[in-house]
């Protein structure tokens, strides 16, 4: 299967774009770089791109706490990936589970994980919705999940609120919001309703500090539109995630701007969530390995378009789930001395008490970073960081994160990986369904779960 | 009204005084003042002071 100057470093499984069986694959170091590549006896050899460069993946991947589902839904019959709902052989808890609550849009996206299959499903009504929740519950342990609301757009709601004020009022302690910010710039008192409800932090999508990123990817010119949704979430002390869609030719070279966006807008920024382009829907013809980033390339970006401020080293695989599939770092602004790391090195941390402990701590770690904390009165900016007070209440204000989340498609797919993915969707049916596997769909668009 | 506690070191049957202490966590050193034991140099860590502490590690801790 592999050819001279090429090594099979990890033999996986994915599916074959065309028929969607189960075909073996394999983890190949070509050069630097790792390629996904698998044969489907009948549809022929495909090839992908999953890991450039810097920092290599034998020192990145390590091993990592496999905390297993306390309760499954549906049976492994068929294998993985044909009985998520979660199955038996699925291999790590959820820290995030995402709630569609509508499918409506008000915005038209190249790239979106929701559109590549418009159903026209029914809304959820707020009763369906408990249900989604005490489900939840149900299958959770002490720490409920996080919960992210997305869609569609969750903003086209009036009842967002309710939703929201729902949610926490059965005991889920961080609730987001997966958003385009257009009706938060549009309605202040939208915003504040949400806030008032609970809301713990916005995730907006924003690819970029430029009009030219946006018309190339959502079609609008969108900056105004994005800076006064933060406006607003900021005179409602709401905290915002932005989100960048990563994309070969279009906003690669704005990720060190983008950085200077967010740190220029903390406390309300929260840090910078960096999300490579997968390709769902249709797609006759596989894309190109060019049209792709990966996640080491954005941490070298990163590091590069900030003068070196932010290196490389200063990020970590998660303790949980497949480390292939995210990176994040931890940082304080300081006026004297700009952006400063504060995060432990690889696998520092020792200090977990039990294999649960460590999905915990996640959904927490999550929680924290990405929620604003209450409004206090900040001293001076140029304390020491050695002072214990001092260093809390700094960070507390300024203290921001940068990750990165490569999502799986149809050519990237690795079973193992997937396997182990703690990001979760709620389906209309009370199946609980991994984000790689929810939003998955063949070379001709056809979802394996989406809608089904 | 308002009583002052004194803290005793239980092994030295002093009175513990305030000094400024350093602590380390994964790379990063801190000082705070502690109550401490002039004699054996014992420190008393009071619960807000343990409370800041674990607020402090889950800034550098992984996800």
């Amino acid at each position: 299967m592999v050819s001279d100057g090429e090594k099979i470093i990890y033999e996986t499984e994915s599916l074959c774009p065309v028929c969607l069986r189960k075909i073996p694959a394999s983890r190949v170091k070509r050069g630097e770089n790792i390629y996904l590549i698998k044969n489907c006896p009948e549809h022929g050899k495909f090839d992908t791109i999953i890991w450039r460069g810097k920092p290599y993946y034998e020192d990145w991947i390590r091993e990592t706490e496999k905390v297993l589902p306390q309760k499954t839904i549906t049976e492994s019959v068929h294998g993985c990936p044909f009985d998520c709902g979660v199955c038996s052989s699925h291999e790590q808890q959820a820290c995030c589970v995402l709630l569609e609550v509508t499918q409506r849009c008000n915005q038209h996206c190249f790239y979106c994980f929701a559109s590549a299959e418009k159903e026209k499903s029914k809304e959820p009504g707020i009763e369906e919705i408990r249900q989604w929740y005490q489900m939840l519950l149900d299958i959770g342990e002490d720490r409920p999940f996080n919960i992210q609301l997305s869609g569609g757009e969750p903003t086209v709601r009036d009842d967002l609120s309710e939703i929201i004020r729902l949610g926490k009022s059965m005991g889920f302690p961080y609730i987001q919001l997966n958003t385009n910010g257009k009706r938060l710039a549009e309605d202040v008192h939208y915003v504040e309703r949400l806030k008032r409800a609970g809301l713990s932090a916005v995730f907006l999508q924003f690819d970029g500090t430029t009009d030219e990123i946006y018309e190339s990817l959502r079609g609008q010119r969108l900056l105004a539109q994005k800076e006064k949704a933060i406006e607003n979430c900021e005179k409602n002390e709401l905290g915002v995630v932005l989100v960048p869609t990563l994309v070969p030719g279009v906003n690669i070279e704005n990720i060190g701007e983008i950085i200077r966006f967010a740190v220029e807008r903390l406390p309300t920024v929260r840090g910078v969530h960096f999300q490579p382009v997968s390709y769902f829907g249709r797609y006759p013809d596989a894309p190109e390995d060019s049209d792709r980033i990966t996640l080491p390339e954005v941490m070298a970006e990163i590091e590069k378009q900030t003068g070196g401020k932010i290196s490389i080293e200063s990020f970590q695989p998660q303790m949980t789930g497949n480390p292939l599939c995210s990176f994040h770092g931890s940082f304080v602004y300081m006026e004297d001395r700009g952006i400063v790391s504060i995060g432990g090195t690889a696998g520092s941390c020792k200090c977990h008490g039990s294999k649960e402990d460590v999905i915990i701590k996640a959904r927490d770690f999550v929680a924290k970073k990405w929620t604003r904390a209450e409004k206090k009165a900040c001293c001076s900016t140029s304390y020491p960081l050695s002072d214990l007070d001092m260093y809390i209440e700094r960070v507390r204000d300024y203290g921001f994160s940068i990750s990165g989340m490569a999502f799986q498609d149809i050519w990237n797919l690795d079973l193992e990986r997937l396997r182990r993915c703690k990001i979760h969707v709620m389906n209309f049916d009370k199946r609980v369904i991994p984000f790689c596997s929810y939003n998955l769909t063949d070379l001709q668009g056809n979802p394996l779960y989406r809608g089904r | 009204m308002e009583k002052k506690l004194t803290l005793i070191c239980d092994k030295c049957k002093v009175n513990l005084t305030l000094a400024n202490v350093h602590f380390s966590y994964l790379d990063h050193n801190f000082r705070h003042k502690v109550l401490r034991c002039p004699e054996c140099g014992q420190v008393y860590l009071s619960e807000e002071l343990v409370a800041k502490m674990k607020e402090v590690e889950a800034t550098f801790e992984d996800k």
